[in-house]
């Protein structure tokens, strides 16, 4: 039966139409529910993105300052000239005032304003005066925001550490960069309503947040101690000819970088920002990144280990004839001519690369990798700087005997200066290792500490009692063996020095050296250790106690004076003539001056060409002389 | 019926029921006075900016309202039984509009479719025309063939015509408005008479279609999927539908306040024609909006009262069809705008800018008064 097509049947159809279209507007208001009233503020914030235009405020980056309060970095205030093209009338007349002003071209300026862009900025970093003459020419369209530029007092100086700010003051290098997040404050801004082209609304009120000051850093760094190794860095690398020369001091007691400089390096008032590989170069905090072959200076861990481990006493002797077989190999010492019968002490003084090859052997390799591996080398020291090497071991499954006699002096192993001095301070501060550090403090604009260094130790490689055998031992290096040069006097001093040929490809590089001292001082309560190195000197003065260690014991008498340490009633030097063995054998010449009480420093072996200094000068008992002889023609 | 109407005198309950229907004519001028305000007001800082004028968009508005109004009145006297007569001369007109704005010189071509007719004084979309000249046809092929409606051969003469306006107008190309028309044809058939099972015929095809058309055109697809997750392409293809966001989602509960839009300063496109709800959302807030949509619901209502007090079945289906219009226009004009469904540009009648709508609808709304004028009370009765 067909379905008949009532009126009252349109009337319910009417209905199902207008309840379905009921129900979906109340659908609809649900929708809209979601959106307005749940979602409302989560869209609102997605929005507020693009109803303002933010003009920032640049916040003052955080000052940089020694650990006296002297000020490192700090901002000087500059001027940004902007223009809004669109609001300046006459181009050609406002191009002429601001090229003026400014001391740019009137073309450039001119290019500028005609930019299609809503802001152009046409000079950075411009200096408060000049920005005043430009507000004074009252030119429509240009504006002058205040910013900073970074201010380093001592230009040249700590310029590695440090490191430098990109020209929008973001922190790229040093400490700069690593620090960025304390030193960089919080930019303030401008708000004003805005519509999709950045063009100022009617009527938009204008919002300010304030901006917020980075944090002053405290360093470890004293700028007087800094002072006087930046003069020593310099001095040396001109007196020596090097490639570079740098140097650490380091609170021995903490791991507190007191002073860290080399020297080719750069002004940070005047970064050559223009020439990337010079710039990658300067910047480069080598005495942190890189890693060098220490030579005699790793001594001091051999004979660590060596007392630690019991294989040595004060009793036992070890006899050099200038070399020592191992497993059939013959190694060198570095005085050909032989050390002869020594005990500990001796060995030490002479920095005999026998008897440590000795030690080395019958410590055995897992005794000695466990003490230098205590001691931190193979792994990074922890300081809060960027691109800390771990320096280089040989793996131990790999080490044959003859690899352990040459670790033992210092050899077959690399280490970073950071490595090693921090090292040093273990070993002589009575066995603690600690973390170095750069900073000390960081504090809030308002004067807040929201950071403190507090010591962080590492870990403990030897006893109190050998690192006190230990002090003994390095202060007779200086007293009476290699190291004289760095004695400071009415001072005890310590330290050891090293001198390693260095490689290029595999091979040894000849002439090419890597000259170091590392000493600490007061020796009997040290406070602080030194470690200088003099890369590649040229010439024949090449050995680490004529080079070097002068240098670091000018650089620990600064600190005695600049920090007043009592000296002991000076000792009456004795002077003598240097006597006259040009044209003798070495061994005679040799001979002749260690009996007089000089130390002696060869190059070469046979017939006696010279010697530093020459003979007939004034040199003081004690001292190291230069012998440089050349191989017998005959 | 002019018999009839001699004869009401008498009787003061019919001549009350056959009267101008008030209610839904000031609602009509309400929401037509609301649009001008809100034109106004979405489009002041476009219209200064790229017209150097912030009335222009409201000067047009006025215009199209005025001449809406003249529409409406005139819609009213006429006597809306006439319109049966002419049905097929307004059928043809709106086939002819709609196959002239295909013919390259003669349609307007804009945002990539060809929709409009330049007729010198307003730029005329034939799709506008179409729509509720494809209710007059309808109305008045139901009416005559209210017998046939059960069966599917009484409604393929229907689905056929609306299938080539379908057509004619998917190929400008216009998605919503074809889909506008495509429900207007089923709600048509609902109110008609027919078989619910009968409009699976037609509901099945036209999803298929959609499909088809979805997979073969991929930037469809990507609308798609843009209006499922407008954050994916926020300068893309979600562009749109997040400024829309922005703006309801900036509006709240009550609303920034009458000319505080942001999203007016040319963030959110169409602000004044297609996107207008939004602004209304932003400005007014969730209140606003259901304020808006209950007038439009009421107005509807109205609509149907005139439709279930019709003197005749042409008339029912012609009021029947216009609330149906007006319903389905602004369900998905809204639902557009709230990310409901894929976005497509699609006027709010009666508020949204755009003057061949805004006479369209109030013509419509005469026509639905001429209805009202005309009715009888007492027809219901005798049947």
């Amino acid at each position: 039966m067909r379905q008949t097509n009532s009126i009252t049947k349109t009337q319910k159809r009417l209905l199902i139409v207008i309840v379905s279209i009921t129900f979906l507007f109340c659908a609809l208001v649900g929708r809209l529910f979601w959106l307005q009233i749940v979602k409302g503020g989560f869209l609102t914030s997605k929005a507020a993105d693009q109803w303002y235009r933010d003009i920032p405020i640049a916040a003052p980056r955080g000052k940089i300052l020694d650990n006296a309060g002297k000020v490192l970095a700090d901002n000087s205030p500059v001027y940004t000239v902007y223009v809004r093209p669109n609001a300046v009338t006459d181009k050609h007349a406002a191009a002429g005032a601001l090229s003026g002003a400014l001391g740019l071209t009137e073309e450039y300026v001119e290019g500028k304003l005609s930019r299609a862009q809503s802001e152009v900025t046409v000079a950075r970093s411009v200096e408060p005066k000049v920005a005043d003459e430009v507000e004074a020419l009252g030119l429509k369209g240009v504006y002058c925001a205040p910013g900073f530029r970074r201010n380093y007092p001592y230009g040249n100086m700590l310029s590695k550490v440090i490191g430098f700010t990109n020209i929008d003051n973001d922190g790229q290098n040093g400490l700069e960069g690593y620090y960025d997040k304390y030193l960089s404050g919080t930019d303030g801004y401008l708000y004003s309503d805005a519509d999709i082209a950045g063009r100022e609304t009617e009527g938009s009120k204008t919002r300010y947040v304030p901006a917020v000051a980075g944090c002053d850093l405290t360093l470890s760094i004293n700028a007087e101690v800094q002072s006087a190794v930046e003069n020593a860095v310099f001095a040396a690398r001109l007196e020596w000819g090097a490639k570079s020369c740098s140097a650490v001091v380091m609170d021995v007691n903490t791991g507190g970088v007191r002073a860290m400089a080399s020297y080719p390096s750069y002004d940070l008032n005047d970064i050559p920002r223009d020439d990337v590989d010079l710039l990658n170069l300067l910047s480069k905090n080598s005495l942190v990144t890189d890693v060098y072959e220490p030579g005699s200076t790793f001594k001091i861990f051999t004979t660590a280990a060596a007392l630690g481990g019991g294989v040595v006493n004060d009793n036992s002797r070890f006899y050099c004839n200038g070399s020592t077989t191992v497993d059939g190999q013959r190694i060198k010492c570095w005085k050909t001519t032989g050390h002869g019968s020594q005990n500990l002490a001796d060995g030490v003084k002479n920095s005999c690369n026998v008897v440590f090859m000795n030690l080395a052997l019958s410590l055995g390799k897992e005794r000695l990798y466990k003490t230098l591996r205590d001691f931190g080398f193979g792994q990074k020291t922890d300081l809060d700087f960027f691109g800390e090497s771990a320096g280089i071991m040989m793996a131990e499954e790999s080490v044959k005997n003859v690899d352990l006699a040459r670790i033992g002096f210092g050899q077959a192993v690399a280490v970073t200066p950071i490595q090693l001095i921090t090292a040093v301070c273990a070993a002589v501060n009575g066995g603690t290792l600690y973390a170095p550090y750069f900073l000390e403090k960081a504090a809030s604009p308002t004067g807040e500490t929201i950071y403190k260094h507090s010591p962080q130790v590492r870990g403990r490689p030897i006893s109190a009692e050998v690192s006190e055998r230990l002090r003994s031992l390095l202060v007779g290096v200086v007293a009476e063996g290699g190291g004289s040069k760095a004695s400071v006097s009415g001072i005890k001093v310590g330290g050891k020095t090293g001198t390693a040929q260095k490689y290029k490809d595999g091979k040894i590089a000849q002439g090419k050296y890597v000259s170091s001292f590392v000493g600490f001082a007061p020796a009997d309560n040290p406070k602080y250790a030194v470690l200088f190195i003099v890369d590649e000197p040229s010439g024949y003065t090449y050995y680490g106690s004529l080079t070097a260690a002068p240098y670091a014991g000018r650089i620990l008498s600064s600190i005695a004076d600049s920090e007043g340490w009592e000296r002991e009633s000076e000792e009456e030097k004795q002077y003598i003539e240097m006597p006259e063995v040009t044209g003798m054998s070495t061994f005679e010449a040799v001979a002749i001056l260690e009996k007089t009480g000089l130390k002696t420093e060869t190059v070469g072996l046979g017939t006696v060409l010279s010697t530093t200094p020459a003979a007939g000068l004034r040199v003081a008992v004690g001292d190291v002389v230069l012998v440089r002889s050349e191989p017998d023609t005959s | 019926m002019r018999l009839l109407k001699g004869k009401s005198g008498n009787f003061s309950a019919i001549d009350r029921s056959a009267r101008y229907d008030l209610p839904l004519a000031a609602v009509t001028v309400a929401l037509l006075a609301f649009g001008v305000l809100m034109v106004y007001s979405a489009s002041k800082y476009n219209a200064e900016i790229n017209y150097g004028n912030e009335f222009f968009f409201m000067y047009k508005q006025l215009f199209g309202v005025v001449a809406g109004l003249i529409a409406m009145f005139g819609m009213s006297v006429l006597d809306y039984r006439k319109l049966i007569k002419a049905r097929y001369v307004i059928l043809g007109i709106s086939v002819i509009l709609l196959v002239l704005v295909l013919i390259p010189g003669v349609g307007v071509e804009n945002y990539g479719a060809r929709r409009w007719l330049n007729l010198g004084f307003i730029t005329l979309q034939s799709s506008e025309v179409a729509k509720v000249g494809y209710v007059i046809f309808a109305a008045a092929y139901m009416s005559r063939n209210s017998e046939k409606m059960t069966t599917v051969r009484g409604l393929l003469p229907m689905i056929a015509v609306g299938g080539l306006i379908c057509v004619l107008i998917m190929l400008e190309p216009n998605m919503s408005v074809t889909m506008c028309v495509a429900l207007l044809m089923l709600t048509l058939l609902v109110i008609g008479g027919a078989r619910f099972k009968h409009l699976l015929l037609i509901i099945i095809p036209l999803a298929a279609l959609v499909v088809v058309l979805i997979v073969t055109e991929p930037y469809r697809l990507a609308r798609l999927f843009a209006f499922l997750d407008p954050w994916a392409s926020p300068l893309e293809e979600g562009y749109q539908l997040l400024q829309s966001f922005y703006a309801l989602g900036g509006g709240g509960l009550f609303g920034v306040g009458l000319f505080n839009s942001r999203q007016k300063y040319l963030f959110l496109p169409f602000s004044e024609s297609d996107f207008i709800f939004s602004v209304i959302g932003e400005e007014f807030g969730m209140i606003g909006c259901i304020i808006v949509m209950c007038a439009f619901c009421f107005m509807i209502y109205r609509l149907v009262r005139i439709a279930q007090n019709a003197s005749d079945r042409f008339g029912c289906y012609l009021s029947g069809g216009m609330a149906a219009l007006i319903g389905i226009q602004v369900l998905i004009n809204i639902a557009v705008v709230t990310g409901s469904i894929p976005p497509t540009g699609i006027p709010l009648p009666f508020i949204s800018a755009g003057s061949s709508s805004l006479i369209v609808f109030c013509g419509g709304i005469g026509m639905c008064q001429s209805v009202s004028l005309r009715s009888h009370a007492s027809i219901r009765a005798l049947l």
